[in-house]
């Protein structure tokens, strides 16, 4: 049964920002990005979800969304396998001219059918690049006593590196906001500013009767984007409430904060507050427990189920197994699954993707402002 | 649809041996290895082997053997057809009875395996570690066109009073079964792993329920009266590892050979036979600066400040700055607090060992005892537990228990 009044269904846009990090979705999505040693990003909002009862949760997979398909499968470890609602996936409909997703509003338009047959009185969009253990019935509780149209998550932080040195518009929009009384009375597309903005986490919730009108009307007129094309002219019209977010975040803007929000997690402080709520859900590999045999050094890791560690390893994390023989030092290094590290290899500040192998002896470096990534199945 | 072969796995012993860590479970659910409980062992070895179709015969203390097997997905056995069923004692018209022995569990069944009308029935036993290819049993089981196969391994000739033994002749039919024999007349151990023809296994199950004076056991009764008619049987030999958990010092054992498993035999890194479990869904293990971890088996959640040696630590085991873990095995959620010493020892599910209190020993010649401290207990700050204690009751700070 569909809880009436405060229920909501989940969309998921997978995709988003994918520009910012051309080097870890070569192979995937923004959501299927390796995290934290043992998840995937998507993991962190489909286990808020969940525990905020949100059992009802669309998925607008757009591109390079195999690795997705895996990942998530039918959506059982986050117990998704339901009869009503559980776990959809809604890549573009391939028509004659197939044509991708390009904003929210051409991508909801192709469920509007859907929308419209479900029972949930809210809706939740989000994107996948942020990082959070949310809570997303305080702000389903805000949004329905601010008697809001809109509410939108946001959070109080200087805008990122990458987005201030981006030149044109092509790695995407983000948004910030003007805000009086936490209404939101100015939306800033990629703005310049220097200093602490409420930046948006892209987090909406809308009742889902004004959503599916929202978009007819929008699609209608051939516009795209949710924020730029349809928020914002009608900022006046519109009660678009904003939602502060102080809870522990990471969002992945590039490869530097990726590193960077991998290595904040060797810190207890913020392992805890990220995971001091509700368990986060990622598929099972049925690894074994990681071994230490005689001769490993470890100190300051993070490291996964299923590893075999010899060598010595420093400030690292390291998914699920993870080889690093006899010999070989690792340091400040993101590992990804089943890379190896071969005997008396020396490797500092990289990030090495899945299946990724150092030859026995190689030395391989990067540096703190600028660690090297490592594409998939590479054998250096 | 009928089943070639299903399984039928006797867990309903109370593991009394193991005292102050089966209180409050039955012994296969007793946790091992790490990130396993002992009956992942017959359970992935049943789905690896291609049987998806098992009974879990439970008596003594079921609700967290219950909990942990739920629908079976962990294993996929999750099935339309077949998967896995928890078979407690249950009432009927005529009466109910617990199950008065290994045998009278399966007769209690019957109906259970008539459901799938199998040509063939394995038992299995929920208290062993072994990694086992049971369609290879099958096979052999078929070849020698038996009625009844039992698992053996050959065991030292000086142990093998220890065992049940089989007798067979060269062609591995059984011509005798000597249960714990003064003097062994063979050195082919059973294992407590057979096969059965169903239709054999259920006239004898028949036949055994009959007889007032049987004690309804498969050794001490089924495997006799085989015997006595002249069944084909045959001993399957087996010689991988294998090991029977049922005493703290095994058990203890068992999970240090994993840390070894070159020499052990016992490689839970198979890619080819992996051991399935229920997760514990917790993020990856730390080990911070400052922390040692040396030759050790770490799951998720764990959080390392100490040092560990030689130990293994379930998950979400918390060692504190100072303290030091050796030849140690740390189930799950367990807190060792600054300055504790932690040794040769079993250490159950969410203890606290308070501020440098002392578990265990180190081995010296006059004492090897593995100290065993049960499930939930709170060992106080600077209190003593001694190599041979078996501790399941609080013990306060500054406390000794021996």
């Amino acid at each position: 049964m569909v809880r009436s009044n405060t229920s909501a269904l989940g969309i998921i846009f997978p995709n988003s920002y994918d520009a910012l990090v051309p080097d870890l979705v070569n192979v995937r999505l923004m959501a299927s990005i390796p995290f934290a040693s043992r998840y995937r990003l998507i993991d962190f909002i489909l286990s808020s979800m969940t525990h905020c009862d949100i059992n009802n949760i669309s998925v607008m997979v757009n591109n390079n969304y195999h690795s997705l398909m895996d990942h998530l499968d039918s959506g059982r470890e986050w117990d998704l396998v339901r009869k009503n609602g559980g776990l959809h996936i809604f890549p573009p409909f391939m028509e004659k001219s197939a044509k991708p997703y390009v904003g929210r509003v051409g991508a909801l338009s192709n469920i509007l059918d859907f929308l419209r047959d479900e029972k949930e009185k809210y809706v939740v969009i989000t994107d996948t690049n942020i990082v959070v253990n949310f809570d997303f019935d305080d702000m389903i509780r805000a949004h329905i006593e601010s008697g809001a149209d809109v509410t939108i998550a946001y959070n109080e932080q200087e805008l990122p590196e990458s987005f201030l040195k981006s030149q044109a518009n092509d790695l995407g929009y983000y948004y910030t906001f003007g805000l009086e009384k936490g209404r939101i009375r100015k939306i800033y597309v990629n703005a310049k500013d220097a200093g602490v903005q409420n930046v948006s986490m892209n987090m909406f919730v809308v009742e889902r009767e004004l959503l599916i009108d929202m978009i007819n009307t929008a699609f209608v007129r051939g516009q795209e984007y949710f924020e730029r094309d349809v928020l914002l002219p009608q900022l006046d019209k519109l009660n678009v409430q904003a939602y502060k977010y102080e809870g522990y975040i990471a969002r992945i803007c590039d490869m530097k904060s990726y590193f960077d929000e991998n290595m904040k997690l060797l810190d207890d402080y913020n392992l805890d507050a990220l995971f001091s709520g509700g368990p986060i859900y990622t598929k099972i590999r049925d690894d074994n427990p990681t071994r230490y045999i005689e001769g490993a050094k470890v100190q300051n890791v993070m490291v996964a189920d299923g590893c075999v560690i010899e060598g010595e390893v420093e400030n690292s994390i390291l998914f699920r197994g993870v080889r690093v023989a006899k010999g070989a030092k690792v340091r400040n290094c993101i590992l990804m699954q089943d890379t190896v590290v071969e005997a008396g290899a020396n490797v500092e500040y990289l990030v090495m993707d899945k299946n990724v192998t150092i030859t026995a002896g190689k030395d391989m470096k990067g540096t703190s402002t600028y660690p090297v990534y490592i594409g998939k199945f590479q054998v250096v | 649809m009928a089943k070639e072969m299903i399984a039928m796995l006797l867990a309903g012993g109370q593991g009394s041996r193991l005292y102050a860590l089966t209180e409050k479970l039955a012994k296969p659910a007793v946790p091992f290895g790490g990130k396993y409980r002992i009956i992942d062992f017959p359970l992935s070895n049943c789905v690896n082997s291609g049987i998806d179709t098992v009974g879990i015969l439970t008596q003594y203390q079921p609700l967290v053997l219950n909990e942990y097997i739920g629908n079976g997905q962990p294993w996929d056995l999750d099935r339309l057809y077949g998967g896995v069923h928890v078979l407690p004692p249950y009432q009927k018209a005529s009466g109910s009875d617990w199950y008065k022995g290994t045998a009278n569990a399966i007769y209690q069944n019957i109906s259970f395996i008539e459901r799938y009308d199998p040509q063939y029935v394995i038992i299995l036993s929920g208290d062993q570690i072994c990694k086992q290819d049971y369609s290879d049993f099958l096979k052999f089981h078929k070849e020698k066109n038996a009625e009844f196969s039992v698992a053996v391994m050959e065991v030292p000739w000086e142990e093998a009073s220890r065992f049940g033994l089989m007798v067979a002749d060269k062609d591995d039919r059984i011509t005798e079964f000597q249960e714990k024999p003064k003097n062994p007349k063979s050195n082919l151990a059973s294992m407590g792993i057979y096969i059965f023809n169903w239709d054999i296994l259920r006239k004898y199950l028949e036949e055994d329920e009959a007889d007032a004076n049987s004690e309804n056991d498969f050794g001490n009764n089924i495997i006799p009266n085989l015997l006595k008619d002249n069944r084909r049987m045959y001993a399957y030999h087996f010689n991988g590892y294998w090991k029977d958990v049922g005493t703290i010092s095994s058990l203890w054992e068992a999970n240090m050979e994993i840390l070894d498993p070159e020499h052990s035999g016992i490689n839970l890194f198979d890619e080819d036979w992996k051991i399935y479990s229920r997760n514990s869904g917790m993020t990856g293990h730390k080990v911070s600066a400052g922390g040692v971890v040396e030759n050790s088996m770490i799951t998720d959640g764990c959080r390392i400040k100490g040092e560990v040696k030689h130990s293994i630590l379930f998950a979400g085991v918390r060692v504190e700055e100072g303290a030091v873990i050796e030849d140690a095995v740390v189930m799950g959620g367990t807190v060792i607090k600054a300055g504790a010493t932690v040794k040769h020892c079993i250490v159950a599910e969410n203890v606290t060992i308070g501020e440098n209190a002392v578990v265990g020993a180190m081995p010296t010649e006059e004492e090897n005892g593995v100290a065993t401290v049960g499930a939930g207990v709170t060992i106080g700050d600077n209190a003593k537990v001694g190599p041979k204690a078996m501790v399941n009751k609080n013990v306060g700070g500054g406390e000794e228990e021996w």
